[in-house]
């Protein structure tokens, strides 16, 4: 019994037989059905090879990306103070609803759109459209924020139903609140969203894309200083989005905060007395410090309200502003030019004494006008009116009067009837209003600055295909024809004169402090170069604005105890009326005190005569900046020391 | 002739082995991917490895049970086997339960039981034994076409549930048992060229959208990458991301954080691949290897047709639903339901696999010792 186990020995000892033959052919089709699973285990283990061995690293990394998301910890953004510690903007919650479609499971979509429309009021259809918007986007993970500016109490009640509805979170963010509104819009700005093409370049520095980002003023000049350096969050997720845990945490550095050197005291009344006088038009003044540049007021009008970007836009107020046609969110002291009229005599005068044109004693009889015949037909004879016959005058007279004849010899010279005055030319006038800091930016940290023109041969020619003429170079001696300028830029041309021909570069930002109140970025002087004008030459224009303002056209810009210099300015504009005149900007630009200079004001009126409705303004404003004991006792108590409250 | 009257009594316990290594296999698997929703091994019996655990061993005693049993008296059992299983699959068709748009199975004392897991082994021995009784006419065309139609109702009803990965088990079956059976190598070319002439577009044609979105899905998973190629892609990614050497058992970061779906049944695989890796595949391999070769042994040691086809039908539809469900896993083929034989969670599959291994045991066991000549 024990061999008849061994059953495989008795085919071969029986080899004739038919069995075995058949035998035979069912071990071939078995021996088939071996390869076939041979054959099926090798594909498998191939392919299975392929992923894991040779594209393992890969899906690795996949792996990786689908587990752990790094999150960006946006810091607390830096606060804005005025000069004065007054701060200028608080940083408050908001709170939104938002989901993140790639954690939304698909077949649970219309589910959780109901529960959306249920908890928010949002229309379904609505909330599935932007979740099909965003899945076929690059970035399924970023939040799509479906409501902001839920109050608090209903964004806890909302965190506690949305446990069950997967990939909806409530996002919490920091807005800003701008307690001084109006006040300070133009010159502090706004934050808003990232929009899509800035997200792009922003995403690499912590940005995330429902951030908000500085858009206008200090807010946009000075992100880097304000954002801080945010943190990272290495998170691990489940596939419905839950965080499971925190792997890692890099604490964001909060950002730093700005000291301005905005006067808030000065601002507001400015602005107060800028809007009287501009009536609804639009107005705008500038108050410069002449050694170091710092802009204590910046005025623009019309101006707006930049809370209605904070959290929530409210669109029917931002529609509002976009439709007026004064242009409230345009900063007029420096993002629109206007022709300086006479208040560009400063350079013309300052030019001619420094290129020995003109002394104090140069001395010019205005009879109302000068006549100029034309060079290749002396038949034709043109007329540059005065503004008044103001007879003969010396260097003095000539700027405190503002006599345009005495300022069309400096510039364009006189060679016509026997006269034989020689003039700047438009090369030199041109060159020193350049070298007066004109036709460029003056770098102001506040975003948006206009360049300014300023005209000479070739730009005309390039312009308008044009020749330049004699008569151009008058006009352009008093301020007029294709000269066109912003009101800071003025205002450094005055500081320069004030301050014996040094050109600053204003500025709004006073000093940098970090989050315990250490200075990281110190005030001092921002110096762009010099003027090119001696200050012996500057003393002598310092004495003619003094002069302008004691007895001369400029009067109305005194001030009582403080001795003011300064120059009007009556700028023609738009189309000529039929009685030969034209519409007129205000313009006043001046320093006190007179003899020891310390602040440099521009003021600008977009309807209005210099020295009846610009000067008084100008008055107003110095005055107030030189007499208010009280409140600069105040002030300067509250004044920060160290730590900012 | 007491030679031809005592069984040998041989039982293959590498056979049984490889089955329990398999089965070990997979509860170890089932236990790293219910996780995630049972936490710990705490909730005892309603734990989904106790219930796998359970079922192997109502299994294992059927195997055993059916091992002992001489496998020739299943042959007058077979028509009636059959004909209730297909009277199942009827059944499950008009009142089933449904899953995933389609019906599957139905409730028996308030166990799931999937009919057509019934089916596959009533099949498998209705074949045999039509094969086995006509053994000496299969070259007749009557016997190829009445063959073709004992696989093809069964794979019908299952198509209509729909189960398109079931039916084409049914296929397979016949195919395999066809070819050891022996039939006319004519007949086959002229149902081949039938076929490819008419599959493609008929299945696309009768397919239900649900499975042609998931061909086309099958294609680029990318078209919806949180949709319907979700499961793909984090399948092709958990298998990727083991690499070699595998995350370590329990710390497949995909398994564990749900972003692998149904893990324990149609992407069980998916595990194995994530946290054993290449080598942890290599020896499910292994083991399915050993196991399908085991009984192959027996198809060819068998003493007669019934008993050979038997064990050839067992294997075609075991290797059949490895490759299925492997396949899917690791993006060869598209999205179908087949689970992975005796590592799946689920109760019907496992005891269908392990009393068909029984059967197969069975035909080894009760051979006639042979040799006349010797006595």
């Amino acid at each position: 019994m024990g061999l008849l186990t061994q059953p495989r020995r008795r085919w071969r000892s029986e080899p004739a037989e038919k069995e075995p033959d058949e035998r035979q052919v069912i071990a071939t089709r078995i021996w088939v059905l071996r390869g076939v699973i041979l054959l099926v285990f090798i594909a498998l283990a191939a392919q299975l090879a392929n992923l894991q061995l040779v594209r393992g690293h890969s899906y690795e990394q996949r792996a990786q990306l689908n587990q752990l998301r790094i999150e960006p910890v946006i810091p607390s953004r830096g606060l804005i103070y005025d000069r004065n510690g007054v701060p200028l903007v608080e940083n408050v919650p908001s709170f939104a609803a938002a989901v993140v479609a790639a954690d939304v499971p698909k077949d649970r979509e219309l589910e959780i759109a109901a529960g959306v429309e249920r908890l928010l009021g949002i229309p379904p259809l609505e909330t599935v459209l932007r979740l099909e918007e965003a899945r076929s986007s690059k970035d399924p993970f970023a939040p799509i924020v479906l409501k902001e500016g839920l109050d608090q109490a209903d964004a806890f009640h909302l965190r506690e139903q949305l446990a069950a509805l997967p990939g909806v979170q409530i996002l919490v963010e920091s807005v800003r609140r701008y307690p001084q509104g109006a006040a300070v819009a133009d010159v502090v700005g706004y934050m808003g969203r990232v929009d899509e093409e800035d997200y792009a370049a922003l995403k690499d520095k912590g940005y995330i894309a429902s951030d908000r980002i500085g858009k206008a003023g200090v807010e946009a000049a000075y992100e880097n200083y304000l954002r801080g350096v945010p943190g990272r969050k290495e998170i691990e997720k489940d596939a419905s989005g839950r965080e499971i845990r925190t792997l890692a945490e890099d604490a964001p550095k909060p950002g730093n905060d700005l000291v301005l050197s905005l006067d808030l005291d000065l601002q507001k009344k400015a602005q107060e007395f800028v809007t009287q006088a501009a009536r609804g038009g639009q107005g705008a003044a500038v108050v410069m410090d002449v050694h170091t540049g710092e802009v204590l007021a910046l005025v623009s009008l019309p101006t707006y309200d930049n809370n209605i970007f904070s959290g929530k836009i409210d669109e029917a107020r931002l529609q509002q502003y976009l439709d007026d046609p004064k242009k409230p969110l345009v900063n007029h002291a420096l993002s629109e030019q206007y022709a300086p009229g006479s208040i560009f005599k400063q350079i013309t005068g300052a030019a001619a004494l420094q290129e020995g044109v003109a002394s104090p004693s140069t001395t010019i009889t205005s009879t109302g006008a000068i006549q100029v015949p034309n060079e290749y037909d002396p038949s034709v004879v043109y007329t540059f009116k005065d503004w008044r016959a103001l007879g003969t005058l010396n260097f003095y007279g000539g700027v405190a009067m503002s006599s345009d004849v005495y300022f069309y010899y400096l510039a364009g010279g006189y060679h016509a009837y026997g006269n034989n005055f020689n003039g700047l030319g438009i090369e030199r006038l041109a060159r020193y209003a350049r070298q007066f800091g004109l036709g460029r930016p003056t770098g102001i940290d506040i975003a948006g600055e206009a360049d300014g023109i300023v005209p000479d041969p070739d730009w005309k020619k390039r312009t308008f295909g044009d020749d330049w003429f004699l008569g151009d170079t008058y006009n352009m001696g008093i301020g007029q024809g294709f000269l066109a300028v912003t009101p800071v830029q003025m205002v450094r041309v005055t500081a320069a004169v004030a301050n014996g021909g040094t050109l600053l570069r204003p500025h709004v930002l006073r000093e940098v402090r970090d989050a315990k109140g250490n200075v990281v970025v110190p005030p001092g002087p921002r110096v762009e170069g010099n003027v090119g004008v001696s200050d012996e030459n500057l003393a002598i224009m310092r004495e003619a604005m003094r002069q302008a303002v004691s007895w001369g056209s400029a009067s109305q810009g005194a001030v009582r105890d403080v001795s003011v210099a300064g120059k009007t300015g009556t700028a023609e504009f738009g189309p000529r009326f039929a009685d030969g005149s034209y519409e007129t900007h205000a313009w006043f630009s001046g320093f006190a005190p007179a003899d020891d200079p310390q602040i440099a004001i521009t003021v600008f009126l977009e309807r209005g005569v210099g020295a009846i409705d610009a000067a008084p303004l100008a008055a107003r404003i110095l005055d107030y900046y030189f007499h208010r004991p009280q409140q600069r006792a105040q002030s300067d108590a509250a004044a920060p020391t160290g730590v900012m409250p | 002739m007491n030679w031809r009257t005592t069984p040998t009594r041989e039982f293959d316990f590498l056979l049984l082995a490889s089955a329990l290594a398999l089965t070990a296999y997979g509860a170890l698997l089932i236990y790293s991917g219910s996780l995630t929703t049972y936490g710990s091994p705490g909730q005892a019996l309603s734990h989904p490895v106790s219930r796998q655990l359970a079922f192997a061993a109502i299994g294992l005693a059927c195997m055993v049970a059916i091992s002992r049993v001489d496998y020739r008296l299943l042959g007058p059992l077979s028509l009636t086997l059959y004909v209730v299983s297909i009277a199942a699959l009827v059944f499950v068709f008009a009142v089933g339960a449904s899953a995933y748009g389609s019906r599957r199975w139905i409730l028996v004392a308030g166990t799931q039981v999937q009919p057509s897991e019934v089916a596959k082994i009533a099949t498998v021995i209705m074949l045999a034994k039509f094969f086995a009784d006509n053994e000496q006419r299969m070259r007749s065309l009557r016997v190829f076409v009445t063959s073709l139609a004992i696989a093809g109702l069964p794979a019908l009803l299952v198509l209509i549930e729909p189960d398109l990965g079931s039916a084409l088990v049914f296929g397979v079956i016949w195919l395999a048992m066809a070819v050891i059976a022996g039939v006319r190598p004519l007949h086959f070319a002229a149902l081949m060229t039938l076929a490819l002439a008419l599959a493609p577009g008929a299945l696309y044609a009768i397919a239900h959208d649900y499975q042609k979105e998931r061909i086309d899905v099958w294609l680029d998973p990318n078209k919806d990458p949180l949709g319907t190629g979700f499961n793909i892609l984090q399948a092709e990614i958990s298998i990727g991301s083991g690499g070699l050497l595998g995350k370590g058992f329990t710390h497949g970061t995909q398994t564990q954080l749900d972003y692998l779906r149904t893990q324990t049944t149609d992407y069980i695989f998916s595990v194995g691949a994530e946290e054993l890796g290449f080598v942890g595949a290599m020896v499910l391999f292994g083991l399915f290897i050993l196991l399908l070769f085991r009984c192959l042994r027996v198809a060819n040691l068998a003493d007669d047709a019934f008993g050979r086809l038997m064990a050839t039908g067992v294997v075609a539809f075991i290797l059949f639903q490895v490759f299925v469900n492997i396949g899917v896993n690791i993006r060869l083929v598209p999205v179908t339901g087949v689970p992975l034989p005796l590592v799946s969670q689920g109760g019907s599959s496992l005891i269908t696999v392990l009393l068909s291994l029984g059967i197969v045991q069975s035909v080894l066991g009760h051979r006639r010792r042979r040799g006349p000549h010797r006595i």
